[in-house]
This record gives C-alpha cells, structure tokens and sequence, in this order.
C-alpha cells in the first residue's frame, strides 16, 4: 500500500472518528445521565448498592 | 390541563398496576421477576425521579401494565420520589394515569413498620395485592405470619413471596390475572375531633377537585397529616376551595393548641400494631440473632473500622496479586498484534494509526481489564454480603461530624464507581442545601475512571514484580482515602461557609447477612467487563483515533526525530502552551497533552500516554507503556516520571474535575451553569495547589 493512500485512508477514519464524537455530543440524549458510557454501575447493581445488598 | 379521568376500580380490560412498597422491601426484584425485559425506563416529566413501566402477561394472556413506584414509608412525603408515589396514587400526575390496582410489597422480617404505607393505600378503596417478600428471612429470624388471618383482616389477597429465589411469583401472577379482585375490608377508626375536617375536606375535594369519594377521602386524611408540604412539577395543584379549608382547620388547631395530625398518626400506629400482634408472632426475640453477634464487631465505632480498612486493604491487595498475569498477557497480545501489523504494512500514516493510535489507545487502556474485573467481583461480593450497608453506617458518624447528610452516604458511595449516578441519587436528600453539598463532593471520591490512571502511575513507581505488593496497596488504599478526607474536608468547608444548615438525622436499614450468590456476582462482574470494553471500543477509540491525528500532523520537516514531531504537532503545541501553568508541579507538555485530552474522561489519559510515547518512539516498537515512561526525559536528561511525579499526578487525578460528563450532569441536576462552574474551578483549584504543596515540598526534601 502506497503511503499516499495510507495518509488518505487514515485520514478518513480520523474523519469518521471525529464526527461519530461530534454527534455523540450534539444528540440529546434519550435516557439521563452517562448512558454507561463513563463505565459506572448498571442500574440494578447501582440499587444493589443503594440498598446495602437487598433486593 | 386537567388530570386524567380515573379508570374504573378492577376494569376488566388491561388493567394498569402500581408497585409501591417501603425502599429496601425488594420492589425492584419483583418488578423485574414480574416484567422481565418488557420495560420501559424514563422520566416523570419535570422531575428528576424514575419513571418504570413493564408488562406483564396475564394467564389468560392479556397485557397488564405495571409502574414501579419509588420506595417510600408513607405517602406523607418527604422527599421529590416520594412525592410522586403520592401523586401517582392520588391521581394528581397529568402524565401518568392513576393506577387500577395497587401491588403493595412488604419486607416481611419488618412487617408492622412496612404496613403503615400498606395501611395508607387501603384508604385509597383500590382492589389492593398484598405481597409478604422476604418470607425465607423472616422465617431466619424466627417470625411466623398467619397468612390467612391477616388476608381476612384486609379484605385482600396476601401472597406470601421470595422474590430473589423466585418463589412465589406463579402465585402472584394469578393473583394478578384476577378479575374478581376484591376491595380491602380494613377498620380504622378516625379519632372523632378529627373526623369533621376529614369531612370537610373530603367533600370538597369530591365537589371540587372532581375525586372518587374513597380517593378524597384518603387525600383529606394525607392533607392533615403532611399539610401538602413537598409538590413536584406535574403535580395537579390543590383547588383554592379545598386549600382554604385546610388553612382554615390548621389555624383552629394552633390556635387550640392542639396536635391533631399527630394524634390521626399515633391512631394509624395504633391500628397497625393491633393487626400486626395478631398475626405476626416472633419467637427468640430476646436471643441475638447471628448478624447481631456480627454487627456487634463490623460496626463497632472502633472494631468497624479495623474491618472497614482490612476489608479494604484485602480489595486491592488482590487486585494486584490476581490480575498481574492476565494484563501481561494481554500486554503481550497487543504487542503481537502490532507487530503482525507493521509485517503486514509498509511504514505509513495507516500503519501508525493502527499501531500508535488504536493500538497503542485502546489496548493500554484494556490492559486493565483484569484489574477491573477483580474490583468489581469484590464489590459485588460485599453488596451481597449485606456488609456494604455496614460500611455505610460506620462511615455516617464521619459524615455527621462533617455536616454531611446522613442520606448523602448512598450518592458518594456510588461515587466510587461513577459520580454521575452518585450525583443523581442525590435526588433523595430533601434538603437543597444538603443535597448541593453532596453534588459538589461527590465527583471527589475516586471513581473506576480514575483506577487506570493510579494503576499506570503504580506501576511506573513500582516497576516489576519485585516491588512488594504491599506498598503498590498501600499507594491505592491512600488515594482512595484521600479522596474521601477531601471530600469530607470540603464539604465540612461548604456546609460552615457557602451552605450553612443542620443536618438532619437519618435512618438507615442493616439487612442480616446472607451468604453471597457467586451467579449474582458473576454476572455484574460481565456486565462491567461488557461495559468497560464498549467504552474501550467506542469512545475511547474514537478519542485516540483523533488524539492520533493531533499528535502526528502537521508534519515536521523531512529529518526530524519523533520527539520533534510530536512537539510540532498540534497536541505537543496545545502540550506546550498549558507547561508554564504545570511545571511548577512537576509535569511536561507530555503530560500537558493528557491532562487536556483527559478532560473528557479520566481514563483517556492512559490511553493518550500510549498514544503520545508510542508516537515518540517513532512507532518502531510497542514496549509496555510503564517502560516508556520510565524512559522518558526532561530535555536536560532528568527523568520525568519520577516518583514524586507520579505521587503528584495521582493527587492531581484525585482532585481534578476530569469529566464532561459530571458537569453536564451537575449542570442538569441544579439546572445553572454556576454550580458546575464553581465545582470545576474548586476542584481544580484545589489539585493544582495540593499538587504544588506536595511537588515542591517532595523536592525541597530531596525526592
């Protein structure tokens, strides 16, 4: 592969990458908070938690 | 706009359920053993509480929805949550139509505190469920209820349940699938003083506010108890007509000096301890249980703590021992990986995105998978235990002496995995100013985004195995603790400053000890690993793809070495331009380009040092990136990643406000831009001067 069409290619996915995260920025979101994005707790653990091991 | 119309009690068509029950009483469970992946999860509209609707399918195969309410322990509320499970019942919610049947659940262990909410929905004249959860535990505890005493009591079907063990549910289901549910029978006589305001209100709330004469009537007897002191948006406001009677009758009590809403609570008790002597008999009260003999050490105000720190030196301990292994090989996988890469590929912008970029991005930060997992499987080991509520009601004295709410123990200790549900569980604190002080501390205890960065920065102090172990747990157990002195520290400062107030006292619920269920925690464990993996695989990538770009172009002229590069590129530009502003505390424009690109989540400064010093390395070898730091230099050859540099950088992650999304949420949760502002600026205030206190005094000492 040449590099002329590696730097092209790379550049797109670049291109890719940083709209994916503009838009991911710009949409609102359907459900609250971090969307388990920021690696926390899913819901259920998080009551767990809440609720000292309890269900 | 006016409320909806309500249905028809026991409509034979779709029925709607609504779940309430007292917090802890194992709600949720039965939502979920009831509804299974049939739900939908939102918002009440205007109020930041969980909407939670499911579907059930009746025997006969006919839908019928049901509302998990929030917890409460009466429909006097307190809080906005419970405000809502008060509105939802009364029909006050525009957005939610008012329930045809109501599933009371009760913790059967503490049977006559869970039935002063059951008692309060019986008012309501719904055909009512009521569902005994936690049947296996009371028997544990030696309680027996007499079913079918107490069913004939209420006038309504009791389901005896163990909602975790599934047993029960069949029962329940064709309970629910009834058409013919009957309406309560329960007997409670209104103290006679009290009973013309009951009247009164209650006729007005039929003439007025359009109520059923049952629903009014249980509406009259809340507005004398509560005085309709916690409204949320959405709520259909009182009629003028029915709030003048209420002053009215408030004012003719003060004036007689008389506490009758008091004495309509005391008669409520009374009623329910009657009914509950007759059907509940507890044997062996005098005799301690076996959680008791334990609690008398875990939370002993100075046994507890010797737990509480073993408990957590342990934690870590293992996260070292355990996960050593399994990241060198993955370490090794990338390796490989980027090596078959650069065989398969000429060198070229392609080859290096792939290897510097993704590689050198998201498989450092995957490295840490294994450490993470082990964390997880502990955590969920002691929420199953039942030892979590503990730890929660050693560190409440702590909180107290600070000024902390005892209700802010659950936001900060979800803090630990993530601030952003730690901030939103601080929907519960009722006081404004209490629950400010909680939102602006919480983002302090150290989160799992953190836990990469204070690994990398262990292991560069600590390089190889043969450190002991014991130092790399100590180094995490004090970030841990810092984090938590800090934000007592600051919220003892905003509750004595900014937010003056007293706080409130709290009760709080010890569940008995069980043994853990290794499925349960198995299973969150893979839940964790999927959602680290997807965050490695969609953001993370995403950023480092980027971050690549940023660190490679513009180009340097033809001959220059990698670190020139990387310095005329826009990362090392934007590196260099904040260094005036960080080297007073030890850190370079590498570390610059982390710090800024960190910003959107801690995590991503490991991810961005495997980006920038494997671009450095001219991308002609992926080592490990603890030996690229140990490599990398001043431009006066001194080491940078000394070990006082990374003890700094560690601090400077425990204090920093590095997340995006924790503003955004504090940003929606006090609805200005002021607070998030303010967190920011403190917080980051605060690191760089601790990071300067503890840099410059380390260097004066010679470190």
């Amino acid at each position: 592969m040449s590099p002329a069409l590696q730097t092209a290619l790379a550049l797109a996915i670049v291109a890719v990458a940083a709209a994916w995260l503009a838009a991911r920025a710009l949409s609102r979101r359907r459900k609250p908070g971090c969307g388990g994005d920021c690696g926390c707790a899913p819901g259920d653990l998080k009551g767990k938690i809440a609720r000292g091991g309890r269900g | 706009m006016s409320a909806p119309a309500p249905r028809t009690p026991g409509a034979a068509k779709a029925p709607v359920y609504a779940i309430v029950g007292n917090p802890n009483c194992g709600k949720s469970t039965l939502f979920n053993a009831l509804t299974g992946l049939k739900q939908k999860v939102g918002n009440y509209p205007g109020v930041t509480v969980e909407k939670k609707t499911g579907t059930l399918y009746s025997q006969h195969g006919q839908p019928i929805t049901i509302i998990d309410l929030p917890g409460a322990y009466s429909l006097a509320a307190r809080s906005p949550d419970e405000a809502v499970t008060r509105d939802v019942l009364l029909g006050r919610r525009v957005d939610t139509a008012q329930p045809d049947r109501v599933l009371c659940i009760v913790d059967a262990t503490n049977l006559e505190r869970n039935l002063y909410l059951v008692h309060q929905v019986l008012d309501l004249g719904r055909p009512v469920i009521l569902v005994l959860n936690m049947m296996d535990l009371a028997a544990r505890a030696g309680i027996s209820i007499r079913v079918a005493r107490l069913s004939q009591l209420l006038g309504i079907p009791v389901i005896p349940c163990e909602a975790v063990n599934a047993k029960g549910i069949i029962e329940l289901k064709l309970a629910i699938s009834r058409h013919d549910l009957p309406l309560p029978r329960h007997a409670w006589d209104i103290p006679a003083p009290i009973a013309p305001a009951v009247a009164e209100l209650q006729a007005s709330l039929v003439a007025n506010g359009g109520k059923a004469p049952l629903i009014a009537r249980a509406e009259a007897l809340l507005l004398l108890t509560d005085q309709d002191s916690v409204r949320v948006a959405g709520s259909a406001p009182l009629d003028a007509k029915t709030q003048e009677i209420l002053r009215s009758w408030q004012a003719r009590w003060e004036a007689q000096g008389t506490d009758w809403a008091g004495t309509l609570v005391s008669s409520r008790y009374e009623a329910i301890g009657r009914l509950s002597s007759e059907v509940a008999q507890s044997a062996g009260l005098s005799a301690q249980s076996l959680s008791d003999r334990i609690d008398a050490v875990v939370i002993h105000p100075l046994w507890g703590w010797v737990v509480l720190a073993t408990v957590m030196t342990l934690l870590f301990f293992s996260i070292f021992k355990f996960a050593q292994a399994p990241m060198d090989w993955i370490g090794e996988g990338n390796a490989a990986l980027a090596g078959w890469i650069r065989g398969l590929m000429p060198d070229g912008d392609l080859r290096s995105l792939l290897t510097d970029g993704v590689i050198g991005g998201v498989g450092t930060i995957v490295t840490f998978l294994p450490q993470i997992l082990i964390l997880f499987f502990f955590i969920g080991l002691l929420e199953n235990t039942g030892y979590m509520a503990r730890a929660a009601f050693i560190m409440d004295r702590l909180m107290s002496r600070v000024g902390l709410n005892g209700k802010s123990f659950i936001p900060l200790l979800s803090s630990y995995a993530c601030a952003i549900p730690g901030i939103m569980a601080t929907r519960t604190i009722e006081d404004p100013k209490d629950r400010l002080v909680t939102i602006l501390v919480a983002p302090l205890m150290s989160c799992s985004a953190r836990l990469p960065v204070y690994l990398l920065m262990i292991a560069a102090l600590f390089p190889g195995p043969a450190y002991p172990i014991a130092g790399k747990v100590a180094i995490m157990v004090i970030m841990y603790a810092l984090g938590t002195v800090g934000a007592f520290g600051f919220a003892w400062l905003f509750k004595h400053t900014l937010l003056r107030g007293k706080p409130p006292l709290m009760i709080m619920e010890l569940p008995p000890y069980r043994l853990p269920r290794i499925r349960d925690v198995l299973l969150h464990m893979v839940e964790r690993a999927g959602l680290f993996l997807k965050n490695a695989g969609t953001v993370i990538l995403a950023i480092s793809i980027v971050l690549w770009l940023l660190a490679t172009y513009p180009k340097s002229p033809a001959g220059s070495t990698a670190t020139e590069q990387l310095a005329h590129s826009f990362a090392g530009r934007a590196g260099h331009m904040i260094e005036p502003v960080i080297r007073p505390i030890g850190f370079d424009w590498h570390i610059g380009i982390g710090l800024i690109s960190s910003f959107a989540a801690r995590e991503v400064f490991v991810s961005t040092m495997g980006v920038v010093f494997n671009s450095e390395s001219g991308g002609e070898d992926t080592a490990s990136l603890r030996h690229a730091l140990g490599a990398a230099r001043w431009p006066d050859g001194r080491a940078l990643f000394t070990p006082l540099v990374c003890v700094t950088l560690m601090v400077f992650y425990v204090f920093a406000m590095q997340c995006m999304s924790t503003i955004a949420v504090v940003r929606r949760e006090t609805n200005t831009w002021r607070w998030p502002l303010f967190q920011t600026a403190y917080m980051t205030g605060a690191a760089w001067i601790i990071c300067f206190i503890v840099y410059q005094s380390g260097t004066a000492l010679g470190f």
